[in-house]
């Protein structure tokens, strides 16, 4: 009986480490690849680098080509992530606690929509959406594509199912008498929302935060759909995706360009993700 | 100076449920009302209407000299304090309680003031600066009524706030909560289903059942002359025992093959109500049946005994009937035993069993 216990922890022990093995493999190629020459990629990919210090030479000229501009995908980046983090946060958020206070077949109804949107897959909206901003540009004149707008307009659709999702299961759990005390003690609605209700949901700001922020600092397929690739608003991914060209593959800077890409993104993980896993159990069991 | 008066006071839900019905009241200033009855007998609808948390569907209220229909509840000078205590997580104790006085912009010297004032009454002084839940219940108890105190309320209105805590808190509490009401001399009106809160807290109560109020009145006539059936049996534990019986020639009561002799006093309203000859329900509280002779009383079967310490409950059958009565602890009764209940005559209540009212009324 011992014994058996013992074997089937000795299997999960090896099951967990192939498996942490296949997970970490890409991205240790990633870091080793980051700090080499083209050259060097091409003979030996799987080797430590010769020098480190290539790292730096590759960020160097990753940072100044012209041709790739990959500092004002930075910016644009930022900004995008940002603003659409704040929007999707914020704007879903209120629309959770609406829904979940107004106790109306419509709110019902206009949640369900919400839920429906988690179950659609992008693939099947991503054209449709592509020529409904077109047909926003023709009938109203408001250029979506192409446009930081129109970008983060796109961010909150697809973001604000999960977070409305996430807020309505964790808004559920805090006690009406909260807000009437607040009520009573002369807070109106939106001060009731913006200094009772905001502060309690921290862990979940920070758990929709982190997952979107992951979605959209790595996002390729939607931001080439409507900022589109050489265009004048890049991303990151949409830079570093002109590092591969038809004829030439320039793997080093590609290496290195996604190791700076995703440096932010691992360093913002280590540092929320006990609010994660806080943030998807009180949004799940409650 | 508050009073609240209610009057004629209906809560329709949109469902169609009539929660509140046709409520008339008037609490005095500085009184401790308590709304006592079984759940959903509306007794918290009341209160969250004189809160100003529900809309009132028809009728009218009045804190003071104001009508307070359409008025928030942030204008009606008015505190709460929540079953759960509702107190806001991401705030220090502190500033649970600075909180409306920070929003209705009172001076920081004042602030501080009242709160010190408030935390010293309630033996908090040394918790201020901890959130919600590094606190006990009874802490978290006793910072609700803090963030009520320092707001200097008209009227104090609270929500079943004993239930979450364990028992013996509860009994400290319960004196704690009389002793601020005679300190800060404002209106409280309390809410409980609690009858040892009713009973010993309250100036006066009110008994609602069904979302009617069945009596208004102070502690000691609710339990010595309920106004019908449904009080007589709410209040009071173990709860009155009810018989069937006749009275003949405006005196003698029948019940059973037992008769006996009413009190002048209940002679008379029978005689009011022209209840001679015909059925009427008699009750009598555990404590007014004792265990007698065989020439005395009753011939009854010992079901069960309950020891509590201080009295014995014993649970007795006359016929098919199950009733209850309270004996010394050192009885020696006991299951299946033959015993003779033997009732006090002075201790009789009379109920119209159409209407269950009593005959006093």
């Amino acid at each position: 009986m011992k014994n058996k216990k013992k074997l089937v922890k000795f299997i999960l022990t090896v099951i967990t480490v192939v498996l942490f093995l296949l997970t970490t493999f890409p991205f240790v190629i990633v870091v080793i690849n980051s700090a080499k020459a083209s050259l060097e990629i091409m003979t030996d990919p799987t080797s430590l680098p010769v020098r480190w210090t290539q790292l730096f030479e590759n960020i160097k000229e990753i940072w100044t080509s012209p041709s790739i501009k990959y500092s004002k995908s930075v910016f644009s980046s930022v900004i995008i992530t940002t603003l659409s983090l704040l929007s999707i946060s914020v704007f879903s958020a209120m629309a959770a606690w609406v829904l979940v206070r107004r106790k109306t077949r419509s709110s019902t109804v206009i949640f369900l929509i919400f839920i429906s949107g988690l179950i659609i897959p992008f693939q099947v909206v991503m054209f449709p959406l592509v020529s409904l901003f077109r047909m926003i540009n023709e009938t109203v004149g408001l250029q979506m594509l192409r446009t930081y707008h129109g970008m983060i307009f796109a961010y909150i659709g697809f973001g604000a199912p999960l977070a409305v999702f996430m807020f309505h299961g964790f808004i559920k759990s805090i006690p009406l008498e909260l807000e009437e005390a607040a009520l009573i003690d002369g807070c109106s609605k939106p001060q009731i929302f913006f200094k009772i209700i905001m502060p309690i949901l921290k862990p979940i700001f920070v758990t929709i935060s982190i997952l979107n922020a992951i979605w959209i600092w790595n996002d390729f397929l939607l931001p080439s759909l409507i900022l589109g690739v050489g265009q004048d608003i890049q991303t990151i991914p949409l830079a570093i995706s002109a590092f591969a060209g038809s004829f030439v593959k320039k793997w080093d800077l590609i290496m290195t360009a996604v190791l700076m890409a995703a440096a932010p993104i691992i360093v913002g993980f280590i540092i929320g993700q006990k609010h994660i896993i806080k943030g998807m159990v009180s949004g799940s069991i409650k | 100076m508050a009073n609240v008066k209610i009057d004629g006071i209906n809560k329709i839900y949109p469902n169609g449920f009539h929660a509140v019905k046709e409520v008339n009241l008037e609490i005095a200033d500085k009184e401790f009302m308590i709304f006592v009855g079984p759940s959903g007998c509306g007794k918290t609808t009341t209160l969250r209407m004189i809160a100003g948390l529900e809309d009132i569907s028809s009728g009218e209220m009045y804190i003071g000299d104001q009508k307070v229909n359409d008025v928030s509840p942030k204008d009606r000078n008015i505190a709460m304090v929540f079953q759960n205590y509702a107190l806001y997580p991401h705030m220090s104790v502190y500033d649970n309680m600075a909180f409306g006085l920070k929003l209705s912009k009172t001076p920081k010297a004042e602030i501080n003031e009242r709160i010190e004032r408030a935390a010293k009454i309630l033996d908090i002084d040394g918790l201020l600066k901890r959130k919600p839940k590094q606190l006990s219940g009874g802490q978290r108890q006793r910072v609700a009524l803090g963030r009520a105190i320092v707001r200097k309320p008209e009227v104090f209105l609270m929500d079943e706030p004993l239930s979450n805590l364990d028992a013996k808190l509860r009994v400290q509490m319960r004196a704690e909560l009389i002793k601020l009401h005679k300190e800060l001399e404002t209106t409280f009106i309390y809410v409980t289903h609690d009858q040892t809160e009713a009973m010993t807290m309250g100036t006066r109560i009110c008994v609602m059942n069904g979302g009617e109020v069945q009596q208004v009145a102070d502690p000691r006539t609710i339990y010595n002359a309920p106004a019908n059936m449904f009080v007589a049996g709410f209040i009071g534990a173990p709860q009155m025992n009810f018989f069937d019986g006749l009275v003949t020639d405006n005196k003698n009561l029948k019940v059973g093959d037992q008769v006996f002799l009413l009190t002048d006093e209940l002679a008379k309203s029978v005689e009011a109500k022209k209840m001679n000859n015909k059925p009427l329900v008699m009750g009598i509280r555990p404590e007014d049946i004792r265990s007698g002779q065989s020439n005395e009383g009753v011939e009854a079967i010992v079901e069960m005994t309950e020891l509590l310490g201080s009295d014995l409950n014993v649970y007795f059958k006359i016929g098919e009937k199950q009733y209850i009565m309270k004996a010394e602890a050192s009885s020696a009764l006991k299951m299946g035993d033959v015993m003779y209940a033997v009732f006090d005559p002075n201790k009789l209540h009379l109920f119209d069993p159409e209407s269950g009212s009593s005959l006093r009324y």
